[in-house]
């Protein structure tokens, strides 16, 4: 075991902080997804001309073929260059492209992968339903089979990026009268489509950036379907692992960062003095640096074993509830001035609103600590 | 960078498991036989860092992790640095001083059989010589005898400040053992423990209590992990990383040392059960090597 990166690493890692130095945007990213969509897309393009777009994605698809590695090395230095958050490519960067690379067949991985890292194309995710947030399995949003086409009606709900995105991993029932995990497909489902109605919602934040999809008779070709029709759970699942593991590799990245500024703001106002805040400033620090070491352990485990240990949900659980407890420090350390806060400022108040995402989206908080329970732990199941 | 075992790592570290399953269970750690110490001495434990041997701190930390989740002796602990960095072989007994400096009690564990014990003095490594008849009997913690010296005798300090960083490299990989057995003995009894006529590991309610205890114990280990490669390395952060890890452990070993009790239901506030065991030791391990806050916020020069 060791913590030190080779040379050649090293000499990447400054290629990385090199390139970011000259590089990363003034101007700040748009709040609203409507208004951030062209800076997304400018900047992702910007990124694959340059060679930093899926640095661990195989060539042959666009991507660099190095290491995972070195894929966490540009990370790192990217939040240490406060370079803009990924926004409205997310999905397609983080587990879209990772699913097709996985599941997809050739021709499906030629036409999207390259797209995604370029930029090009934006996807959004439709797993969640009105009636299926924790409980995926409860699936109804349904795909008949007609021809070489499918048949799409029902709704999704909660999809980041549904109003300005080209695709969307779409999972439905193709089977007709299928049970939970059963006779579930997941799908490229074109989001220009005719039949495709999306409806925006505002967050605790101010922000519009998930939304409402409704489908009516949407028609998707049969070749869409990715990883063979009813095996969708299985693909969704491979898709769930990215975003729940790798996917989130950014926010723990970034946590190094604010734990830092934070100290730093309370050293200014001297609010450190405060025995209640160093006391918690210092529990943070100890865990983000623990952060680190479980993501280099879990990196390590993918590079030994080619995928992550159980313990990815470990992770998962513990960045969100230490993120939340960052931005709540953010929070007490700019005292009253919260009450000023207005739809459209982006600051310490809409990361504090923002952050309670990170307790429910990809899979509650309850449903990680079941997940632990019974998969790392060996408890009975009790859904 | 590698946090995983190698497979050499992976070897020694199942070897240990089945040695301490075999012949120094936790279920026995309050009745140790005298005869223990050679057997921990002969299996080369207590000198892994040391002279001869040469191992990093990375292989005795993963070690001692697995060690400490059977409680083994605390005295292990101050025995291995003081190998490392004073040539003391052999049984050194662990030295608590109630004051920083010199003067006032002195508490020393597993001392029958040590002629010097090893502790923290004004935060360096030091060493002091025993009364040759020095025994003890157990304290709050039950696993080690308990001796007490008043005024506390002088100590001599060891001159590499990395000897403190390494006395609190191994307690924290004590608490992290702790940690991950109270974890473990939780789990394993919410499997065969029944009411309402099924496991009470169905109720989501203990099972989020095990989650958070798996969570702990993760947060640690790797922070643990860190930590020994950061000394290994001679990284300018290693006393951050060292200091880290031993809050974390310590916080992991008695939240989760409290949560196997509650777990447990009425059989865990039993002196005959065994959760108290780690709890205790847990609640012993928090002196050994206790981490500065000011280390941890970067404040410290
Ligand atoms: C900001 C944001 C972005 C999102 N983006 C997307 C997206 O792009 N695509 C997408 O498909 N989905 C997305 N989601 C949806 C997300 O996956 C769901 O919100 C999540 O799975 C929870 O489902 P739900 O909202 O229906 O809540 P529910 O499942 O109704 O849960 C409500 C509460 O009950 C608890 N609960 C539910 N079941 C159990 C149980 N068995 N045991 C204990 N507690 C339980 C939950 O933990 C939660 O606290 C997003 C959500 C958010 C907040």
């Amino acid at each position: 075991m060791d913590i030190q990166f080779s040379t050649e690493e090293q000499r990447f890692r400054e290629e990385c902080r090199d390139w970011l130095h000259a590089n990363v945007p003034a101007d700040k990213r748009p709040m609203d997804a409507a208004d951030a969509i062209g800076f997304d897309k400018a900047w992702q393009r910007r990124l694959f001309d340059a060679g930093w777009a899926g640095i661990n994605w195989p060539s042959q698809y666009g991507g660099r073929g190095l290491s995972i590695v070195q894929q966490v090395i540009w990370l790192e230095e990217y939040a240490r260059a406060h370079a803009p958050w990924i926004g409205a490519n997310f999905v397609g960067v983080n587990h879209g492209g990772p699913t097709l690379i996985i599941n997809a067949s050739e021709a499906q991985k030629e036409y999207h992968l390259p797209r995604i890292l370029k930029g090009e194309a934006i996807w959004c995710q439709g797993f969640s339903e009105p009636g299926a947030g924790s409980d995926l399995a409860g699936i109804k949003t349904r795909g008949r089979v007609e021809g070489n086409e499918l048949v799409i009606n029902g709704s999704k709900i909660w999809t980041s990026f549904a109003h300005v995105a080209d695709w969307q991993e779409l999972v439905l029932r193709t089977e007709e009268g299928s049970q939970r995990h059963r006779g579930l497909s997941w799908v490229i489902c074109d989001m220009h489509a005719p039949g495709i109605e999306i409806r925006p919602i505002r967050k605790i934040s101010g922000q519009i950036e998930f939304a409402q999809v409704f489908y009516d008779d949407v028609r998707i070709p049969l070749e869409n379907v990715v990883g063979g029709l009813g095996n969708g759970w299985k693909v969704a699942m491979s898709t769930l692992s990215f975003e729940r593991g790798t996917g989130f590799i950014a926010d723990q990245v970034k946590q190094s960062q604010e734990i830092e500024e934070l100290i730093d703001r309370a050293r200014a106002t001297g609010a450190i003095n405060d025995d209640r805040i160093a006391e918690a400033l210092m529990q943070m620090r100890a865990e983000v640096a623990a952060l680190r070491a479980m993501t280099y352990r879990n990196i390590s485990e993918v590079v030994r074993n080619g995928q992550p240990g159980p313990e990815a949900s470990v992770i998962r659980l513990f960045t969100a509830e230490l993120g939340q407890r960052l931005d709540r420090m953010g929070l007490l350390l700019a005292g009253d001035d919260i009450l000023d806060f207005r739809y459209g400022d982006d600051n310490h108040i809409a990361d504090y609103l923002r952050g309670f995402a990170g307790t429910i989206a990809g899979g509650s908080s309850q449903i990680q600590r079941d997940i632990i329970a019974e998969r790392v732990l060996g408890l009975p199941k009790s859904r | 960078m590698d946090l995983t075992p190698n497979s050499e790592q992976e070897a020694l570290l199942s070897a240990t498991a089945d040695w301490c399953h075999d012949n120094m269970p936790l279920e026995q750690a309050r009745s140790r036989h005298p005869a223990l110490w050679n057997q921990l001495a002969d299996m080369g434990w207590l000198g892994m860092t040391a002279p001869g041997m040469d191992l990093d701190h990375a292989t005795e930390a993963l070690v001692f992790a697995e060690l400490g989740r059977h409680l083994a002796p605390v005295g292990m602990i101050s025995s291995a640095v003081a190998a490392r960095w004073s040539g003391h072989q052999g049984k050194t007994a662990l030295a608590l001083l109630d004051r920083d400096l010199t003067g006032g009690l002195l508490r020393v564990y597993d001392a029958p059989g040590a002629t010097h014990a090893l502790g923290l003095v004004g935060g360096l490594a030091a060493l002091t010589a025993l009364p040759s008849d020095l025994g003890g009997e157990p304290g709050l913690d039950l696993s080690a005898p308990l001796a007490h010296i008043d005024p506390a005798p002088p100590f001599t300090a060891l001159g590499d400040p990395r000897a403190a960083l390494h006395l609190q490299l191994l307690s924290a990989a004590f608490a992290t053992g702790v940690a991950d057995a109270a974890r473990d003995m939780a789990a394993e009894y919410a499997k065969i423990r029944e009411q309402f006529e099924r496991p009470i590991g169905w109720f989501q309610a203990l099972k989020h209590i095990c989650a958070d205890m798996a969570v702990r114990a993760a947060v640690a280990k790797s922070q643990l992990l860190y930590a020994a490669c950061a000394l290994d390395a001679g990284d300018a952060d290693a006393g951050f990383h060292v200091a880290s890890a031993k809050h974390l452990a310590d916080q992991a070993a008695i939240d989760n040392g409290r949560a196997n009790i509650q777990v447990h239901g009425g059989i865990g506030m039993t002196d005959e059960a065994y959760p108290h065991l780690c709890l205790k030791r847990a609640h012993l391990l928090t002196f050994v090597a206790p981490p500065e806050r000011a280390v941890i916020l970067g404040e410290a020069a």
